[in-house]
């Protein structure tokens, strides 16, 4: 699994390459832990990744509560249909906002939040 | 945080950190950072976890467990630092193998986990197994934490309940069906709303606890259609949902999907019933395959005869023996995980007289099992309903151990109003019996109308089209000669066996279904429909289509503009039903008193308060009444008229107060319109009721200019 950390119109894009599943997903939670930074939004760039496992969706879930308590933005970008439609059917999809690519993102600044 | 202090391992066996775990729960559990084991077996010598990677045919390491371990009958072990989600497992058990004694131990088979709640082998429907697999049906251990957010049972009245049977897969596995995902727990999800509209407020679900579909499955030599063990009342794990039933069952993530779409139906207001069986398992008789109970406990688990055969009151092979309390708790666990964790709302048991039969299958008065489901806290808002027979003979409607719980498949109501509904003689007394609830086989026992799950098609028989289409089953399809399925259906074919063009005879039987329905839905109890009996789903006269896996099985979503009329028909019914409480009252007691002095319900002829109960009367009218409102000062009437004989009579309406009109809302008769929803004033003092045919008058209370 690669990650990646950016800044992009003002939201805090961190890029996912590579499967996550139970193998991974603790690379995935030690980043975020690490890299995420109180005020700014955050966008999880999924383009790249072809395979979420049960263990992958919940790791996920928890950071939209983790957001939630520090009161700042998720969202989910270029997630694939497969994935998407699993999100879906077990009831994952809910509660997350979800954008086709980094160039859907909105401009966001401090004052916006 | 505190950090537990028993989560560090003791021991090392073959590379994995080990200590003694929790004996309880049973089955296995995620803790912090391991994984707990528990399993019982009382005359096992030996027990050894078995691990595997996922999908891998050689396993990861086996771990004997250490006679330390035990506590009485139970072997517990806690693994670190293992990948839940990677992870499949089983179990060795050794001890003798003398099947006349009842035991037949084997530590070269891997035994599957009563307990398990995730099971793999069998995660896409139809894919042809690896059947030299090793230990092909595995356990695993499911995420828990799906998130019910204000989620909880519905608790519905079981007196409002309109039930509605159906098979996960067949309901929308058709092309026709337009799901995303057809033939799944998320393809249900997506006519939800299909649902909602027909007006019925539960499904009760076929069996969705993991089955194998290639269980005895096999070629028809005619046809040479693959048939499949479809309907799956054959259990492999009570605690696991069917994989193959999920969209994302390859994925392993069936727990989930299924838990979303009870959320789903919940938030519809329809309540989840689940099809169980508990009579007998997978494992057939001594020629059946060893998977589980077999070789973890024979003897313990299953009827035995004396000399160590399996007794068959299942019809299948062997029979579970429910009333052993080791396999009582099993079921009362089963239940309760059900109900927690997957807010199930209610249970329909498989062939239940079987639970009340003592280990030698003889039937017992108080059966414990029955007794603790009934008074169980956690299941006590359930919805408990009994198969009240088996296929030993017993046959308890009317009798089956309640405790004041249990509903009951009303088997007589079935067969009493198919006999009325085709003209039978003779019919008249009983089905004032069972129109408000079968009286005679409830009142005296204390029990109400809702005991009495009433219906005339279920899975096991004719769909109602075929039950007017045809005389004789036609089993052919399922490749046994036709010697399968009941002789008996109590059917009218109207005039030709099967398929027709005759208009009369379509005319007919679209008129005969319509009565079908119209009797269920203004009879007192709890009504059932089957799966597509709204849009005359036909099975071409097949009785028994547990094997095929077909167009002949599944719902054609067509039918619903090809009989619109019969659909609009029966969801009007439904929603008649639900408005009126006087269809609903689950008491036999008249408790009317302050407005209206008459009976809660009456039986009357073509003249009122003259029914006619000759052997030879095929005629019968009823007038429900009841009062309704927060302070019952409101009256609700409902008179409904039939005629089953072959020539028209002009039926007279019972006189009501002044201040109420008959306003006629459904007519099976007229061919043009059989249904009025604004209802027609009845002008005259009665109606011409045609031939075979049923009328619904409602009392409406009349609205007087001056205060408008």
């Amino acid at each position: 699994m690669e990650l990646n950390k950016s800044i992009v119109k003002g939201w805090q894009v961190i890029e996912v390459k590579g499967q996550v599943d139970s193998k991974t997903v603790g690379n995935l939670r030690d980043y975020l832990d690490q890299n995420i930074i109180g005020d700014l939004p955050i966008a999880l760039d999924l383009t790249e990744v072809p395979f979420m496992s049960s263990a992958g969706l919940r790791t996920l879930l928890t950071l939209n509560r983790k957001t939630q308590d520090m009161n700042i933005k998720l969202c989910l970008v270029g997630v694939i249909e497969e994935i998407s439609e699993t999100m879906n059917v077990t009831g994952f999809l809910q509660y997350f906002t979800m954008h086709h690519n980094i160039a859907d993102l909105s401009e966001e600044s401090k004052e916006n939040d | 945080m505190i950090e537990r202090i028993d989560q560090r391992a003791t021991e090392s066996i073959n590379g994995y950190q080990i200590r003694q775990g929790k004996h309880l729960p049973f089955g296995a559990s995620l803790i912090q950072n391991g994984i707990n084991f528990s399993i019982y077996s009382s005359s096992g010598t030996s027990c050894t976890l078995v691990l595997f990677s996922i999908g891998k045919d050689l396993p990861l390491v086996e771990i004997l467990i250490p006679e330390s371990y035990k506590i009485g009958d139970v072997y517990s072990i806690i693994v670190f630092d293992i990948n839940s989600e990677d992870l499949e497992y089983g179990y060795r058990i050794d001890g003798p193998h003398n099947p006349a004694q009842g035991h037949r131990f084997n530590k070269s088979e891997i035994l599957m986990d009563p307990y398990a709640r995730l099971i793999s082998g069998r995660d896409e429907w139809g894919r042809n197994p690896n059947w030299e697999r090793a230990y092909p049906y595995r356990a695993r251990v499911p995420f828990d934490d799906f998130d019910w957010q204000n989620d909880r049972p519905l608790e519905i009245n079981p007196a409002d309940l309109v039930i509605y049977e159906l098979h996960v897969r067949g309901f929308t596995k058709s092309n026709s069906s337009g799901v995303g995902h057809p033939g799944t727990y998320a393809g249900l999800v997506e006519k939800i709303p299909y649902l909602k509209e027909l007006g019925i407020n539960a499904v009760e679900l076929m069996p969705i606890f993991e089955f194998d579909e290639f269980e005895n499955s096999r070629i028809n030599p005619e046809t040479n259609e693959q048939l499949l063990n479809y309907w799956g009342y054959s259990t492999l794990g009570f605690f696991a949902p069917k994989a193959a039933f999920a969209s994302t069952g390859k994925f392993g993530m069936q727990v989930d999907e299924f838990k979303q779409l009870v959320k789903s139906l919940h938030a519809a207001g329809i309540e989840v019933i689940l099809d169980v069986v508990f009579n007998h398992t997978a494992e057939g008789n001594e020629n059946g395959p060893t998977l589980s109970f077999k070789g973890l406990d024979n003897k313990t688990y299953y009827m035995l005869t004396p000399d160590g055969y399996y007794f068959n009151f299942s019809g299948t092979g062997n029979t579970l023996n429910c009333n052993n309390p080791i396999v009582r708790s099993l079921v009362l666990d089963c239940l309760r995980y059900w109900a927690a964790e997957y807010h199930i709302d209610g249970f329909r048991f498989d062939l239940a007289s079987i639970l009340g039969r003592d280990p030698w299958g003889t039937p017992l008065s108080n059966p414990p099992l029955l007794e603790t489901l009934a008074y169980d806290p956690i299941l006590s808002s359930c919805k408990l309903i009994a198969e009240a027979w088996d296929a030993g003979g017993l046959y308890q409607v009317g009798t089956f151990p309640a405790f004041g719980r249990w509903g009951e498949w009303n088997g007589k109501y079935r067969d009493c109003s198919r006999k009325f509904l085709k003209g039978d003689s003779g019919q008249i007394g009983e089905i004032a019996q069972r129109l408000q609830g079968s009286p005679d086989i409830y009142k005296q026992t204390g029990r109400s109308p809702a005991t009495s799950i009433n219906f005339i098609t279920c899975h096991d028989g004719f769909t109602l089209a075929d039950l007017v289409s045809f005389n004789q089953k036609h089993n052919e399809a399922n490749g046994e000669n036709n010697n399968d399925g009941n002789n008996d259906n109590l059917s009218w074919n109207c005039g030709a066996e099967g398929w027709s063009d005759d208009s009369n005879i379509k005319e007919l039987r679209q008129k005969q279904m319509m009565n079908a329905m119209a009797l269920l839905l203004t009879s007192r109890g709890i009504p059932m429909i089957l799966m597509g009996d709204e849009v005359g789903r036909s099975q071409h006269g097949n009785n028994n289509a547990y094997c095929l896996d077909s167009p002949i099985s599944w719902l054609d979503w067509k039918l619903i503009d090809s009989n619109r009329n019969l659909f609009n028909f029966t969801k009007a019914l439904i929603h008649f039903r639900l408005e009126h409480p006087t269809l609903r009252v689950n008491s036999y007691e008249s408790s009317n008193t302050n407005i209206i002095n008459m009976p809660s319900c009456s039986f009357h002829g073509t003249s009122p308060w003259k029914p006619n109960w000759d052997e030879n009367s095929r005629q019968l009218a009823w007038m429900m009444t009841s009062e309704t409102g927060t302070n019952n000062n409101e009256v609700d009437i409902v008179y409904v008229a039939a005629n089953m004989a072959h020539y028209a009579s002009w039926y007279e309406l019972p006189q009501i107060s002044s201040s109420f009109q008959w306003m006629l809302k459904f007519n099976t008769g007229d061919i043009n319109c059989q249904y009025h929803p604004l209802g027609i004033s009845l002008t005259e003092n009665g109606i011409l009721v045609g031939e075979r045919s049923i009328v619904i008058f409602m009392a409406s209370k009349i609205i007087l200019e001056s205060t408008v």
